[in-house]
């Protein structure tokens, strides 16, 4: 099955960088008559952008495709450079280019490299090693966007990396404590190949790596295997699902009877918030502001629509009729400057923390903060701690993940005309209220002492 | 409307773009500032009046007509407004009326008195009456004959000044886009896009358009730009703060301009207006003359503005959420005139800050109320 998926979305990306290659590769290579008559600097300007539009072109097409498949990759490539040889041969003894063409071709090399970091993912293409086969089902669906959201990521790697560690046997002459992390490299390299690494699986992997290394080298090997499995439990319980459980219980104190709550796509936080405060019996309305590409808010409308008022009617009188469900209201991002009037808190969730008290999250949050901001409205941020990130991040620009095209992609390809998606923004801290997480309500100025907080003396 | 029987074909072209108004059948500014024109222009030749006043009767009754079909179409009221401006202008040159005194030399209280040149001129109206009669009771439509030729041009003035708005707006493109920058725009403002091209023909540089969901116009205007050779990249609303960091400037187009500065304009547009805010960015508002607007908005967030469609915004297809869920579609923003760097019009570029003085230039006064 993972194959013939495989297959399927291997064409169009396939096809569709081939005509894109051969296009814009006249352009580069149509200004090589004339390169006698330029001086050697500009004859090296002249290569850079070329070799930045190539590198450009790689990419485009490279952020779109699932890379879980190491055989199909080499294919694409060799077809693309068989494709730009054919057009440079063509080309070279073509007629000499026209200032237009060295115009566009300069223009868009440059537009590129503004956006070129962004969709920057490392491919699987000397991977050593097996990959194991629930990692590679797991990449399929990071690729596809089925498992989206950083703590569904993160528990979802975790999982897989139990079953990779329990079938993992130990080569002779080695031991686990040194061998295993090789043999989990390569699983990770493949997960980051299909999606860059979020913040969560990163801090996840680092202390798994910690675990493995200090894992005792005398234990039997299915004992040690079993402690890892266990401690990765106990990652997954203290530090997400306990975690989560805190911070409902914090961010539902903020909630009152009659208060209209704010929230932008969805996030599982703060989907659990807002039903546990239902459950508890609170009257609350709530906003739901969703965008393309992703649309995440329809699924946070059918979670609350569909809450079922369980055991609060049953813990009650049965004559009482059933509490009404909770009302939402349903709009776009731009509609947002209408709604954000009537709002009384606004509750968002986040991608990770950074130690000057950024938030960095789904793409539009910074805007539905900065309103708030402008309204007076608060801002609560619901995230556990184990996505606090050490660093600083200044904009939402510098680190991105773009959306791959072949998912989001609306129209057709034409020239000139880019479709970028990009998935996340940074929320600077001056439009955050307070940040919470299951060590308390923080103001984001202090998300920076989040490490000293749960005990770890180096910072 | 006393004067004329019902009926008449001038009264059934009335009705007819009213209706046309009403049913949306005709939108955007410029297209029924347009048609609003071309039916002023039948009233005026058709009607038969022997005064002034009588013409400014009839005028106003079909204006008001227009206006109640359509008061969200603020061009409508602006045309007619216009209209009757440059009416009483001819009227009054017509009559030789001492006009304007010419004002020799400056002082300052000439110029609070020239904020409000109409009702200087108004007394003059009862003065000489020059070769014009008015009521003349043996030929009641000596009047009307002679000052109709003038009107018919006063009225072509208007009409290529509609005609020509969006060369003279793109005219000064060149002064306003640098080569290397990057603009970002959103929906679909043919003004933005004439302008935006225009710019294109002597420099070199990147737009970027957000979709402006529900409407998804940016698409639209991203493929209009592209095939017109700009680099253009089209992202999603969420992606504004992102990117906002490496805007140079904002260009919005805007439906109409209200007289303290401010704007309606496609939803998406205040959002976009306070994230450039946010980030120092220079906010530019490329529209028509035709679009200034002698109103107020001071207390409406989107209270004073339109609706569309919610099926947009949540479509049938999530059959389980429709019946649960209240969905908003808002179609206008309104975008205060602190969040505005500078107007560009086919007369000039102005800051917020004069769009009241355009204002008492281009409409008199006791057209405020048709």
């Amino acid at each position: 099955m993972a194959a013939t998926t495989t297959s399927t979305n291997e064409t169009p990306a396939a096809s569709s960088s081939q005509p894109s290659a051969s296009s814009s590769q006249p352009n580069a290579t149509s200004s090589q008559p004339s390169q006698k008559s330029m001086s050697k600097a500009e004859r090296r300007e002249l290569q850079e952008k070329q070799r930045a539009a190539k590198l450009a072109q790689k990419q485009q097409p490279q952020t779109g495709d699932t890379p879980n498949k190491p055989k199909a990759k080499p294919k694409t490539d060799s077809a693309q450079r068989r494709g730009s040889g054919a057009a440079e041969k063509t080309q070279s003894s073509g007629v000499d280019a026209s200032a237009m063409d060295i115009e566009t071709a300069t223009n868009k090399s440059r537009s590129l490299r503004i956006f070129s970091h962004f969709g920057l993912t490392k491919h699987g293409h000397g991977v050593k090693g097996d990959i194991h086969p629930c990692i590679i089902r797991l990449a399929l669906q990071f690729s596809e966007f089925r498992i989206c959201g950083a703590n569904a990521r993160c528990i979802a790697t975790l999982t897989a990396f139990k079953t990779v560690i329990q079938d993992y046997t130990t080569p002779p002459n080695n031991t686990l404590s040194r061998h295993l992390m090789t043999h989990l490299s390569p699983q990770i390299t493949h997960l980051v190949s299909a999606r860059p690494m979020s913040v969560t699986m990163g801090n996840a992997i680092r202390q798994l790596k910690l675990e493995i290394s200090g894992s005792d080298i005398d234990m039997p090997e299915q004992d040690a295997k079993d402690l890892l499995c266990q401690k990765i439990d106990d990652y997954i319980r203290d530090r997400i699902i306990i975690a989560d459980e805190v911070i409902q219980d914090l961010a539902c104190k903020k909630i009152k009877d009659g208060d209209v709550i704010l929230t932008y796509a969805r996030s599982s936080v703060v989907e659990k918030v807002l039903l546990s405060a239902y459950k508890e019996g609170k009257r609350f309305s709530v906003i739901a502001i969703d965008s393309r590409p992703l649309l995440e808010g329809k699924a946070l409308l059918q979670a609350l629509t569909s809450a079922p008022p369980v055991s609060w009617t049953l813990s009650r009188d049965s004559l009482l009729p059933p509490p009404p469900p909770i009302p939402c209201t349903y709009a776009l991002l731009p509609a947002l400057p209408s709604l954000i009037t009537e709002a009384t808190t606004v509750i968002l969730g986040a991608h990770s923390l950074h130690s000057n008290g950024a938030v960095f999250s789904r793409a539009g949050t910074a805007l539905v903060a900065m309103m708030a901001k402008q309204h007076s409205v608060p801002v609560l941020v619901c995230c556990e701690t184990y996505k606090f990130s050490e660093g600083v991040m200044l904009d939402g620009f510098g680190k991105n993940e773009l959306a791959p095209s072949h998912l989001f992609q609306t129209s057709a390809q034409t020239p000139n005309l880019e479709i970028l998606n990009p998935l996340y923004d940074l929320t600077p801290p001056s439009s955050i209220t307070a940040v919470v997480t299951e060590v308390g309500l923080i103001p984001p100025s202090s998300i920076s002492s989040i490490p000293m907080a749960l005990g770890r003396i180096t910072l | 409307m006393t004067s004329e029987p019902a009926n008449t074909p001038t009264q059934r072209a009335v009705e007819n773009l009213a209706w046309k108004l009403r049913r949306r059948q005709i939108v955007g500014s410029r297209a029924t500032a347009l048609e609003t024109l071309l039916v002023l222009r039948q009233v005026i030749s058709k009607s038969r009046f022997s005064s002034m006043e009588q013409l400014v009767t009839i005028i106003r009754a079909v204006g008001r007509r227009l206006v109640e079909a359509q008061p969200k179409e603020h061009s409508v009221g602006n045309t007619v407004r216009k209209v009757l401006h440059h009416i009483r202008e001819e009227y009054h040159t017509a009559t030789k009326g001492t006009a304007i005194e010419s004002s020799s030399g400056f002082s300052i209280s000439k110029f609070v008195l020239l904020g409000q040149p109409r009702k200087q001129s108004a007394p003059a109206k009862a003065e000489s009456k020059g070769t014009l009669k008015e009521n003349d009771p043996d030929d009641p439509d000596s009047f009307a004959r002679s000052l109709k030729p003038v009107l018919m041009e006063a009225i072509q003035d208007v009409l290529d000044e509609l005609e020509t708005v969006y060369d003279n707006v793109s005219k000064s493109a060149p002064n306003h886009i640098h080569s290397d920058e990057i603009i970002l725009t959103l929906g679909m403002s043919k003004t933005v896009e004439h302008f935006l091209i225009s710019a294109a023909h002597n420099r070199n540089y990147t737009v970027m358009v957000l979709e402006t969901a529900p409407s998804y116009g940016g698409r639209d205007m991203a493929k209009t730009l592209a095939a017109a050779g700009i680099s253009t990249f089209l992202v999603p609303d969420s992606s504004l703060f992102g990117l906002m960091s490496r805007v140079n400037k904002v260009i919005l187009g805007a439906h109409a301009i209200l007289a303290n500065g401010g704007m309606f304009a496609i939803t998406g547009s205040l959002l976009a207006a306070t994230a450039a805010h946010e980030h120092c960015t220079p906010v530019v508002v490329c529209a028509g003359q035709f679009k200034l607007t002698p109103l107020w908005n001071l207390y409406h967030e989107y209270g004073a503005l339109d609706f569309s469609d919610p099926s947009q915004v949540l479509g049938f297809e999530e059959g389980s959420l429709v019946d649960k869920v209240d969905v908003v579609n808002p179609f206008y923003d309104y975008v205060q005139p602190n969040l505005i760097d500078a107007f560009i019009t086919n007369d000039g570029d102005h800051p917020p800050t004069s769009i009241y003085r355009l204002i008492k230039e281009t409409y008199d006064d006791e057209d405020n109320e048709l």
